[in-house]
């Protein structure tokens, strides 16, 4: 059997279920121990009592007995009426082969055998009997100078009354405990569960980018560790990241300076071009083109660092996305007809130049996958300004449409020789939505081909 | 002091007939460093990368400039002390002396345009450059085009000298008022003459041009330095706070050069 299998039940519970269980099966185990052992404590505490007392006053009752009998000529009959047992009892006893006995409902019916076997023995001995008017304590005492056997019957039903009225009280006792072990088990199992929710909240925040996040310090010894190695752990993650972000950066501005002084170069054999061979010319140009790529990886690389880098509140202004939108197009020499701008305000709070940079990577994913754009819209919806993308190109296949946005994904048709920088440009998009409380998004567009969207969230007026 | 001559002035400062390009290019690229005319400008290119300063000599050098070379703050300095040159291009980012620290001691005397070249645009250490004085920036790695076009830019002048120049009053304080003489380039706070740089000088001129109406700083922008939409709106900020440095009475609390809140800057004469 697969350990899995065993108590299902228990294990597919909550954490908090089980602790809220366990509380209340706890404080019912003991409360049922409890109440169990003080019911027969008690139990045979007041029989113990009562069969002491009745014992007692058989004692008594048969020395009054014996000692008139010892006078000549009493018969036991009339000393019986003088015997007068408390507590409701009656007197049975034997003299010789008669019975006698102090009421009508007794008699000698009414004495066990064994009781009398006992009796024979012993000087005295008590039975507890089952009665049709419930249960009875008899106690015998043996005279044997006179040769008497004598028999006291009390009826237990008041002891028995107490006894159960003792039990109901006891059982609501129990009862009462376990219904407050469960409250309280409640209540433990919230406070077990809140740092623990507090840390999942922390994760979330976390994984959202919240680097700065910790756990709050705590003085509970049993926490201490936890929030310890939690907020270390965060420390260190965050300390990877920007390792691995300065990386990334550093790299690209170490690469900065030659390729600064290739650019200029080459821009200085640019302008001796007729100086060179035809094949010196080809070489030239293939140089310039691949210069070009280069730096424009280079700059999509030192722009991704930036957005990890540094936070956009600093340079935030107010920026009109249809404005800059038209601006993007006019500087890219595309038609302003493809602008397609709604009436509504359409100004986001953020760095103008990276807004620039996400929407022109927007038109140029267009020209590298799906021969352009074919239409540029700008409006609001839900507190949020859009800017939507649609080309005519094969669109995105549903499954790939997140992975477009990551860093150096690319189309499976990519033309890699013919257009730059392909493969950083949707992350910087992506990167600068995130960067701007902001989403980008692919979905398929009207024409059958794709449509990327840029939300940003509005300016409130 | 002629006020109707001030307000006649004004007048035609509205219409827009002030400036002409002067632009080395226009002087005659001398490609291949074969006939430098006598117009060209001299510029100093202060860089302690060998091959960037090296491979920016020959390039500028195409584009018609006269190229001087220093490879440290120090060098710069001394280079500066001996012939200042019409044009400076400061990489921030030298050896012992950075080039802020240059750009501060040149600004101590010279009202010539200063270009930053600096690794990130979106640092402190670019406004910290235009704080200290410098007029423009580029960010690395550049194309020799965007540092001539900001060059250009920045070294359009006011018209020829005329014979008789003529006068604004941008504050009438009766001991020491602000008069700016477009043509001879100056500004002055009653006999003295305020040391405004040639950018601050140009952007004084703009404002004066529409004296009581709100210029945005991307107008600014594009008037000044020539940049485009996208252009970094800090140089306007940076170099408004500097321009009233120089004029203001109080700097403090602004009156000649206002800032309109959302909307960009004002000139209001006093």
């Amino acid at each position: 059997m697969r350990p899995g299998l065993r108590g299902p039940d228990l294990r597919r519970k909550g954490l908090r279920a089980r602790i809220v269980l366990g509380y209340a099966a706890g404080t019912l185990i003991v409360s049922i121990v409890l109440v169990t052992v003080t019911f027969l404590l008690a139990r045979s505490y007041l029989l113990d009592q009562r069969e002491a007392s009745l014992t007692r006053q058989a004692f008594a009752d048969a020395n009054v007995l014996d000692s008139r009998l010892a006078t000549a000529g009493t018969e036991v009959g009339d000393v019986l009426d003088e015997l007068v047992p408390s507590g409701g009892a009656d007197v049975v006893l034997r003299s010789g082969d008669s019975w006698y006995s102090s009421s009508l409902d007794v008699g000698a019916r009414d004495v066990p055998a064994d009781l009398r076997e006992l009796v024979g023995t012993e000087p005295a001995a008590s039975v507890v009997v089952e009665t049709a008017d419930g249960p009875r304590l008899i106690v015998g005492v043996t005279l044997r100078s006179s040769d008497v056997e004598f028999y006291e019957l009390a009826p237990l039903t008041e002891l028995r009354q107490v006894l159960s009225t003792l039990a109901a009280v006891l059982g609501a006792g129990a009862l009462a405990a376990t219904a407050a072990g469960t409250a309280f088990g409640v209540w433990a199992s919230r406070r077990a569960v809140q740092p623990l929710e507090q840390v999942a909240g922390a994760a979330t925040r976390i994984a959202g980018g919240e680097l700065t996040t910790r756990l709050p310090a705590t003085d509970d010894p049993d926490l201490v560790g936890i929030v310890a190695s939690f907020n270390s752990m965060v420390d260190a993650l965050a300390a990877r990241i920007e390792r691995d972000a300065r990386f990334v950066g550093d790299v690209s501005h170490e690469l900065r300076s030659p390729l600064t002084t290739l650019v200029t170069s080459v821009e200085v054999l640019g302008g001796r071009r007729e100086e060179l061979s035809p094949r010196g010319r080809e070489a030239l140009g293939m140089v310039e083109g691949e210069l070009a790529r280069f730096r424009r990886t280079l700059d999509d690389l030192l722009q991704l660092a930036r957005l990890d880098g540094a936070a956009v509140a600093e340079s935030a202004r107010p920026v009109c996305l249809a404005t800059l939108v038209r601006q993007v197009l006019a500087d890219g020499d595309r038609p302003a007809e493809l602008l397609e701008a709604s009436d509504d305000d359409t100004t986001v709070r953020g760095d103008k130049t990276s807004l620039e940079r996400a929407v022109r990577n927007l038109l140029d994913n267009a020209d590298r996958h799906a021969g352009g754009p074919r239409a540029v819209r700008v409006g609001r919806a839900d507190g949020a300004v859009l800017v939507a993308v649609d080309d005519a190109g094969p669109g995105v296949a549903p499954e790939d449409r997140e992975r477009i946005f990551e860093r150096f994904a690319r189309g499976p048709r990519a033309a890699r020789r013919s257009l730059p920088g392909a493969g950083l440009g949707l992350a910087i998009v992506a990167e600068t939505a995130a960067r701007h409380g902001g989403a980008a998004w692919c979905s398929g567009g009207p024409d059958g081909g794709a449509r990327f969207t840029l939300s940003l969230p509005a300016v409130q007026p | 002091m002629r006020p109707s001559v001030v307000l006649r002035h004004c007048d035609r400062l509205g219409s827009g007939l002030r400036f002409h390009d002067g632009l080395p290019a226009a002087a005659g690229p001398a490609r291949g460093g074969g006939s430098m005319t006598a117009m060209a400008l001299r510029l100093l290119v202060v860089e302690d990368d060998d091959h960037i300063r090296t491979a920016l000599r020959w390039a500028l050098e195409d584009e018609g400039y006269d190229v001087a070379e220093a490879g440290s703050g120090e060098e710069a300095l001394q280079a500066v002390a001996v012939s200042a040159p019409d044009l400076m291009l400061v990489d921030l980012m030298l050896g012992s002396m950075d080039g802020v620290d240059v750009i501060r001691q040149v600004r101590r005397g010279l009202d010539l345009p200063i270009i930053v070249v600096s690794a990130r645009a979106d640092t402190s250490d670019i406004e910290t450059a235009l704080d200290a004085g410098a007029d423009d920036y580029v960010t690395n790695p550049f194309a020799v085009k965007e540092i001539t076009a900001r060059l250009r830019a920045l070294r359009r002048r006011v018209g020829p000298v005329t014979v008789e120049p003529e006068a604004v009053v941008l504050d009438r304080d009766p001991v020491a008022p602000l008069v700016l003489r477009e043509a001879s380039g100056t500004v002055h706070r009653g006999e003295e003459q305020l040391p405004l740089t040639l950018t601050e000088f140009r952007l004084l001129c703009e404002l004066a041009a529409a004296p009581g109406r709100v210029l945005s700083r991307q107008a600014l922008l594009e008037r000044v330095w020539q940049h485009g939409f996208f252009g970094d709106e800090r140089l306007v900020d940076v170099h408004v706070r500097r321009l009233r440095t120089k004029v203001e009475r109080d700097p403090g609390a602004p009156r000649v050069v206002v800032t309109v809140r959302g909307l960009g800057y004002r000139l209001d004469p006093q």
